[in-house]
Formats: structure tokens, sequence, C-alpha cells
């Protein structure tokens, strides 16, 4: 019997070319889309998946102790780790890992140097291959970074240093903070690090080479460069354990806070709780809090709840895309079915068939949505950054069965409605051709159609929003001209006086203007406690930035009270400028009570260990020095040459050079210039890696999330588009068919064939106008919710609603067009003769 | 006797009155019988087809088909009754395009769940019996009205029916193609076939042994 249903369903599909074509299109589309989307998150969500001990292993979090303690953070001082070791047997192993920061690292001798800015570079504890599993191809996972100055590294990178010769025990140098080179040297060489890792290393060294910082600072409880993590034993209840380390951080961190801030650790924490959170490692990737860590990539559950989101939706469309090609080719099959039951098929038997029918499709479907995903998969790759692989999979037992379940499941889901609909059809008057004058089950046609198409416009309206919202940003005022600045990076480098290599830059005629500074925007984001000068004043949480005055001239920043510093002033390097907002949070007043209540001569001081007090001389116009989807914090410029504070001589230095346009004529010009100013720093030392960025470039990445998932977003919404259409145009047949020979009637009575278009166009439009009706609230409101992520949102506009709506009818009526043209222009004497 | 129909009528609403599509009909048919139904168009004759085969219910009136009451059946059982005593023809038989000759003889034999060689037996009987058997390959719209009807007739048979129901079986067909396949269920009948027709043609009627009347729902 399942031969003969097999046999009826692949000749139907031979004879009706058109359907099937449209049929099997349809659910490709559909199920491609939903297996790219379920490659891609179960690669997401199956990350740092890899290490044996991986279901025992957590992070210690904290609260965010600079900022909003509110705020969940990764980064721990390096006495979570010894305090956890001290008081938490339930820990098996504790280690941390301190984040340095980017160094320069060479080996071989002069003659023959490798040198590299190492970016994924990290110190950690010996126990740390205790407690995860990287892979180690030589040398002992136990010993590797037991000694001071011993250092790991992956094959790849021990390529780089070394080429073919083996690592193990040669020698690499870093250089330190102050210039000299330090020599470590290789214990192990490591596979390279799996991809699906949420820590990304080349180089870890040993913890214990950094012990002089480590034991020298008082800062044990504060110096929050470290992230913890624990092994705890087997059978531990994490609840009750998370419960018990809370004691911890009151019980050790107080000699920390009383010998830096001299505050107790009440007064430094202000009221908040000092707790420590256990987060499981495999959740790390993908959690929504704390944002950062300081290793690796992380997730996006956003994007992971669209991408999931929008996978179910565009199966749905499919699915619902075959419903309404089946059964508007009822017409078509009615005649099987009358006969089939007069033959003696019961209801189910039929049922039975159509549901196998539609299973076969769907399989086709699905071997194309296969064909189709391993295609795309390099273009998607490329688009999202990521390394899916489709050809694993297939090999993969559960991953087929897994397809032939979602096989089974799509073909009983898709061929359900049609199964019962068309095998409801009474025989006598399907045998007699009645059906077609009936508009049976075409109210749930309809519905899904208006469904299709509510998602369609939906999405439509959320993409146009996406782009309009980009697009809004990068248009903004910042504040600041952030067009034609060219940034050089790594000046700390060179040591404490640039002031030659300035003189070198100014002299360049393609500059108009130069400025050093200690952090550049969007990425300035340090900050320290200040409070104001005279009264009980709150101590409060301000940015701040170590610049020479030449700078703000580079971003051309407006004064709106006071001056700039001025270097003919020595005295001007203890004195500060602020933005408006600081003055603000000061509790100075705004712009307005400046000329009776001027900030300007008002002392600002430190409340982190040191009282130094700065005076201010000016106050400058807001401007955005984060992404823009920040608001605008508080900000404090300190002169660069100001030892008074704790960082004084060191971090990350930058020269920005306002371009001169009248002189750079175009790229290759540009070009040769950044060539200049890298041949002049190799003069200064060769080691320092020149860097540059341009500061409109660094703004619009701060948008590269959004930006792919504009792109993401546009290609699904093109695909659900194409899936509704498909639908629509079959819905567009069969009411043709359907409605032949009223539309026939009319013409003999002599309407026009105009008349007629629109006539059946109208049927169309209402549906889509109902699907727009329902689409717009709903797009508000994701988009809405979307836009909340932003400190500054584009209006949501009614013409954007007004441009989807008009551009859904648009397409609504080309679809449908040549249906409408066939229907009226037909002879009507042909299909009334039939009656 | 094979069926019997007492006081059978069927109506349907229109416009708040009852409007008779058969009315007090008293009928029976023994084994063995070919009857003719005739009457003008709406007169009822194919809804009293259609009863007799069970694909039409009724609103009033007893029948039974074999003793069995046909009007106190489920559904479900006066399938499995047609299904195994009634064959049917249709005036435009109604064959499955999608499927050869041979393929559609067979479908019956599907539903009633009848094992892969006898089914193959049968209907090489079939095609025998009818002389189709070079035509086994083809699909309906490469044969002839008249050898289209001559397939109907011979999946109506290959399920070995106790009674056939014709609609108007020559109705699509020339006179010719119409004599012969007369000549075939006069033939069957001649077998022990039962057989109903449904007919316009007085010439149709000669064949069968019983001539119903039908007229406005009524025998007269």
């Amino acid at each position: 019997m399942i031969k003969n249903y097999i046999k009826i369903a692949w000749r139907n599909a031979m004879r009706q070319k058109q359907f099937t074509i449209l049929n099997i299109l349809g659910l490709s589309i559909g199920i491609s889309t939903c297996f790219m989307i379920g490659l891609f998150l179960h690669s997401e969500m199956t990350y740092d998946t890899f290490h044996e001990k991986g279901d025992r292993i957590y992070r210690v979090n904290q609260p965010n102790i600079w900022g909003d303690w509110n705020e969940l953070s990764s980064a721990t001082g390096p006495n979570v780790a010894t305090a956890l070791r001290e008081d938490a047997p339930e820990f098996e192993e504790v280690t941390r890992l301190l984040s340095t920061g980017a160094q320069i690292v060479r080996s071989g001798s002069d003659d023959e140097v490798n040198l590299y800015n190492e970016e994924a570079y990290f110190a950690a504890g010996e126990n740390v291959f205790k407690v995860f599993s990287f892979e180690f191809l030589q040398g002992n996972p136990e010993t590797a970074l037991s000694e001071p100055m011993s250092m790991v590294m992956t094959k790849q990178t021990a390529r780089r240093y070394f080429g073919d010769e083996d690592a193990m025990e040669k020698t690499v140098e870093v250089k330190d903070d102050d210039g000299t080179w330090k020599t470590y040297t290789v214990k192990g060489v490591l596979d390279n690090v799996p991809y699906k890792s949420h820590i990304q290393f080349d180089m870890i060294v040993s913890l214990k080479s950094y012990s002089e910082m480590m034991n020298a600072h008082g800062w044990k409880w504060i110096w929050t460069s470290f992230s913890t993590y624990g092994l705890v034993k087997e059978g531990t209840d994490i609840q009750a354990f998370t419960n018990k380390i809370q004691d911890i951080p009151p019980k050790w961190a107080p000699p920390t806070t009383k010998r830096i801030f001299n505050q107790t650790f009440e007064e430094f924490t202000a009221g908040h709780a000092w707790t420590l959170d256990l987060q499981p490692l495999r959740d790390i990737y993908m959690s929504d809090a704390p944002v950062f860590h300081s290793f690796g990539p992380t997730g996006n559950p956003m994007f992971m709840k669209i991408f999931g989101a929008i996978g179910i939706l565009v199966l749905i469309l499919s699915s619902i895309n075959f419903m309404n090609l089946s059964t508007a080719r009822s017409s078509k099959r009615a005649k099987e079915i009358g006969v089939r039951k007069v033959l003696g098929s019961k209801r189910k038997a039929l049922i039975k068939q159509f549901v196998i029918e539609s299973t076969l499709y769907v399989l086709v479907g699905t071997l194309f949505a296969l064909i189709l995903v391993q295609l795309s998969l390099n273009v998607f790759n490329a688009i999202a950054e990521v390394q899916l692989s489709l050809l694993p999979y297939l090999i993969s037992p559960l991953f087929l069965v897994i397809v032939l379940l979602f096989v089974l499941a799509l073909g009983l889901l898709s061929g359900s409605y049609p199964a019962f609909y068309l095998s409801m059809f009474r025989p006598i008057e399907t045998l007699k051709g009645k059906v077609n004058s009936k508009f049976r089950g075409k109210g749930i046609r309809n519905g899904l159609v208006v469904f299709q198409f509510t998602i369609s416009i939906a999405l439509i309206i959320c993409t146009l929003f996406v782009q309009k919202q980009l697009t809004y940003t990068s248009s903004l005022d910042l504040g600041l001209k952030k067009d034609n600045i060219l940034q050089i990076h790594n000046i700390e480098q060179m040591g404490f006086d640039t002031e030659t290599f300035k003189t070198e830059l100014i002299s360049n005629p393609a500059f108009s203007k130069v400025g050093k500074s200690f952090g550049i925007p969007p990425n300035i984001w340090s900050g320290d406690r200040y409070k104001a000068l005279g009264g009980e004043n709150d101590v409060v949480q301000l940015r701040n930035v170590r610049t020479e005055e030449d700078y703000l001239d580079v971003l051309g920043l407006e004064f709106v009270a006071g001056r700039n510093f001025e270097s003919t002033r020595p005295n001007d390097k203890y004195k500060v400028v602020l933005n408006e907002e600081a003055v603000k949070t000061l509790g100075w007043g705004t712009k307005e009570t400046y000329t009776t209540n001027s900030p300007i001569g008002k002392i600002v001081a430190l409340a982190s260990g040191s009282e130094d007090e700065f005076e201010v001389i000016g106050v400058v116009k807001n401007f955005n020095f984060n992404s823009v989807k920040q608001k605008i914090e508080p900000l404090v410029m300190i002169h660069h040459q100001n030892d008074k504070v704790w960082d004084y001589g060191a971090g990350l230095s930058f020269y920005s050079m306002r371009l001169n346009p009248e002189v750079i004529k175009n790229a290759a010009h540009l070009h040769t210039v950044i060539e200049g100013i890298k041949d002049e720093i190799a003069l200064v030392d060769s080691s320092i890696p020149f860097e540059y960025s341009f500061m409109d470039q660094a703004f619009e990445n701060t948008f590269e999330t959004e930006q792919k998932m504009g792109l993401v977003l546009n290609i699904f919404t093109l695909m659900a588009l194409i899936i509704a259409c498909l639908g629509l145009f079959g819905l567009a047949a069969f009411t043709a068919e359907q409605r032949l020979k009223e539309l026939s009637i009319r013409k003999v009575l002599g309407a026009k064939v105009s008349e007629l278009a629109l006539l059946f166009s109208s049927e169309f439009t209402k549906l889509i106008s109902i699907a727009i009706l329902l689409a717009s609230p709903i797009a508000y409101f994701l988009v809405d919710e979307w836009l909340k992520d932003f400190a500054y949102r584009t209006p949501i506009d009614i013409w954007v609603f007004i441009g989807a709506a008009v551009s859904s009818i648009l397409i609504t009526l080309l679809t449908v067009g040549l249906q409408t043209v066939r229907v009226a222009s037909v002879n009507p004497v042909k299909n009334l003769r039939a009656e | 006797m094979l069926l019997q129909l007492n006081n059978i009528s069927k109506w349907v609403h229109s416009g708040g009155q009852k409007v008779f599509l058969l009315k007090d009909i008293n009928f029976w048919v023994h084994e063995g019988d070919f009857i003719s139904i005739m009457g003008p168009s709406g007169s009822g004759k194919s809804t009293l087809l259609n009863i007799i085969g069970m694909l039409d219910g009724f609103d009033e009136g007893e029948y039974s088909f074999l003793e069995e009451s046909v009007h106190r059946l489920k559904e479900k059982h006066r399938a499995n009754l047609y299904k195994q005593y009634i064959g049917f023809v249709f005036q435009s038989y109604h064959l499955l395009d999608e499927l050869t000759v041979k393929e559609n003889l067979e479908m019956p034999l599907l539903y009633k769940k009848i094992g892969g060689s006898e089914r193959k037996a049968l209907v090489a009987d079939m095609l025998d019996r009818f002389n189709i058997v070079g035509k086994k390959d083809l699909f309906p719209s490469q044969l002839s009205g008249g050898q289209q009807q001559l397939v109907g007739i011979a999946r109506a048979l290959i399920a070995s029916p106790k009674l056939i129901l014709a609609d108007e079986p020559t109705g699509n067909l020339n006179s010719k193609q119409g004599e012969e396949i007369m000549e075939i269920f006069k033939q069957l009948n001649n077998e022990g076939v039962t057989i109903i027709q449904v007919t316009h043609s007085e010439k149709n009627t000669a064949y069968g042994s019983r001539i119903i009347n039908l007229l406005d729902g009524s025998i007269v």
C-alpha cells in the first residue's frame, strides 16, 4: 500500500511540476535556514565542553567594586583564591589567571629576531592545568608553570618563534614596563586551543614570575585583574557551598580596605554586599552576566534568542506554505479522494496517505536543505564569524536520528491540515466535481497567509529600524570631531619622553594638530574615586584620562567654562578639566548655573588612598568617549605630567593627529604618510609594534555586533519574505481556480479585465492589510525593546511602518499579478461549458 | 432477497419548506436481478442509487442489505459492507489518472488488504476476461472512452461484489461503445451478478429484467 502511496505521490508531483517546485523550494529554504541556525546555536551552547572535569569547574565572580556594585564582574583580586584555598575545602583546586594585557615578546638573536605583540598572553597559577584540560603535546602539565620565569605556549605560537625546531626548554624575552627584557623558558607546548573555549591563549606564563608585584602591593583584594576558577569536589551541594563562602570577603578583605583607602570594610562597601558568585564553567560563554571576561570571546544571548526565534518562525512559515500549497491543489486531488473512498478507503487510510506524502516532500526538502547548508556555510561563517561545519554531524548517528525525527515531525505537522482537510471530502460531491463551488477551509487558509505575512512584515519593519538606528548612531553629534583623526598606538613603549617624536609629527604638513593621551575614545574606561572638596560630600566614581593640552584641540572639544591647560603655566599640571557631566556629578550644578556658581577654581580630590587635590580650570561640553550605546559618563581630564596620580608614567599611550585634508589627497598618499610614521618609530626602537587606527572607524566598530545582526536579519527577512510569497503565489493560484466560474460569469455580464483584476487582487490586499495591522504593534514592541540598549535612539517614525506597508502590498500585487492576469483574461466560455 | 428499502424518504430544507428528494420509496432486489432506474432529470435516480450504494444517507425509512439493517449500522460497518459486496461504475469512469490500467484494477484489492500474489492473479484474470492485457501499462488518458469504461467495470468487478451499481454507464459513450458495455453487463448478469443501473436510454433498459420509473422522488 505504501508503495502505492509513494507511486501516486511521485506521479502527482511530476504532473504538477510548478507546485512541486514551489513546495520543495519553500521547504528547502525553511529547513536550511532552520538547520543553519540550529548548527549555530548548538555550537554556541557547547562552549567549554571539552574540559574533562568541566561539570565541576566554577568561576568565582564578585560585584564590580569599582563602579556599580549591582553589576556582576568576573574580575577579582588575587587573594580571593588564597582565601578560598584556606576556608573552602569543598574546592579540590582553586586557580587564578592574571590578565596582563598585551606583551611584546621576542626570540632569536640580533640578526634574526622574531618579535610579536602577544595579545593572548596571561599568567596563571601552577595548578591551572589540574583544573582545565588543555592538551599538552610536550612537557608536564603538573610542573610546567611551577617555577618563576617559565611559560607554556601553543603549537602555532611555538612555530612563530622557533619554526620547526623543538620549542621545549628554549627561551623567549618579554619586554617589561621599564623597557628591559626578561627571559622566560618554554616548559610546555600545547595543542592549539579549541575554538569553542572562553579562554583563548597563545602563551601562559607562571604566576610566580610576578611574585614581586604580588607581594609588593598591599592591594590583595582590590587588584582586580584576576579571574578565579575552582574545581569542586564531587557531590558538593553548590547552593549550600555558595552560601558558605559569602563570609569570606568580610573576613579577609578589611585589612586591604584599611591599608589602601583608610576605610573600614563597611565604609568601603557603603552598604553593598561583597558577594562571591559561583558560575558553572559551561554557562560562562553564553551568560548575560558578567558581561566581560578577559580571556576570550563572549557569546551574545540576545543573538541566540533572536536567531532561535527566527529559526522556528521560518520553519513554521515554510510548513504553512506547504499546507497552503497542498490544500490549494485539493481540487486536483478531489477526484482521487472520492474514488478511493468509493473503492473502500477509510478516512484514516487517506490521512495516512497524505501524511506520508507530506513526509516525502519534507524528506526531499531536507536533503536539498542539507546540500544548501553545506554550500552556504562558508558565507554564513564569514558573516557570523564562526567556524561551523556540517560534515562532522553527518556521520554522527545521533544527528541522523534527530534529522529523521525532524523529518517525521515536520511531515506530520505540514501534512496534518491538508490530510484532514482533504480526507473530509465527501465522495459523491467530489465525484460530481462539486468541490470547486465551495470555499471550504478558506478561513483557515487565509488565516495562515495572514500569519505568514504578519511575521514577514514584522521582520521587515524590524530590519528597517535596525538599519535606521545604525545610520542614526553613525551620524550623531558626538561632541567631538571624530573624522580624520589618525591614532598611533604603543607610544608608551617609547618611554616617557616623546617630545622629539612629537616634533617630528608636528612638522609633517599632513597633520594639522597633534596630541598625546593615555586613552582614546571610544575606549576610555579607567576611572577612580573622587569627591568634591569642602563640606560633607559623597565619594563619586569618575572616569579619568590623562592628556596633554593639544589632545583636546585634536578632539575639537568645546569649552563651556574656563580654559584648556597651558604649557606656559607649569602649575597647570596639577589642575584638571572636567566635562559637564562630572560637574553635575560632583554637585556643582549645570551649565545654566555656572554664571552664578562657577565650577572654575573649585577643588576635586582623589578618594582612593591618596587625598590629592586638583583645581578645576575648565569645563568642556559633554562628548561621547565611549560607544554611543552608553550615556556620557562624568570625566576628569588630568594633565599628563601630573605625578600625583597613582598610574603616573604607566599605562598605554597614544598620539592622535588631525589629518589635513588639504594635504592628503587620496588613500595612497595617506598610506605613504602612515608608512612614514612607522619608519620613524622603528628608528626610535625597532621592537615597538606599529599599530594605528582611525577614530571614526573605532566608533563604527562599537556597532560591529549590531551591524552583523543587521546583516543576518536582512538575510532571514528575505528568506521569510520569499517563503511567504511562495505561499501567496500558491494561494492565488488556488483562488484563481476556485473563482474561475464566478469571474467568467462576471465577464459574460460585461466586466472589464481591469475590473476583474482589481476584484481579484483586492482580496489579497485585504489579507495583507490585516497582516500589516497585526505586524505593526508587534514590530513596535520588538524595536522598542531593542532600542532600550542604546542611550541614543532613533525615533520610531510612522513613515517606516507606512513604507513597510506599501512595499508589502506592492510585493503582494506583484506576486498575485500573474494569476490575476491569467484569470481576468481567460475566455469565459471555456469555464462555463464544463458545468 | 439481496436488499430491501421500506418507506425511504429523503428531503432537504429550502426556504423553510421541506423539499422531498425521495418520497416513500419501497423497493426490493433479489440476487440475479438486472434493474434499470429511469426518470427525467431531478427525479431522484442518482440519489436512490447513492442510498443503495450507502454513499448517501436518508431521513426516514428502513434499508436492509443481506438481512442487515443498514440504517442502524455505524459509518465504519457500513463502509465494510459496501466494500465487500458492492462495486461502482460511473458515467465519467473515475479512473485515477496517475495510475496505469493494472494499478487502477489493483486499488480495491489493496483496500481489502489482499496479498501481493493473489492480487496479481486477480488482476491478470480481469485483464484477460476483458481482453485488455495489452493495455495494462497504459494510463487512462491513453485509452478511448469505451476502453476506460471497460477498465471501470473491471475495477468494480475485481473484488467479486454481489451487486454492481452503475450510474449512467454509457452516458459519455457513443452508441457503439455503449452497446458493447451493455452487452458486458448482460453477460455478467447471466453469470449471476446483480446489477442496478440508472439510465436515460430506453434501449439500455431492454437489457434489464425490471424497470423502476421515478418522477419527483416517487416511484410511478
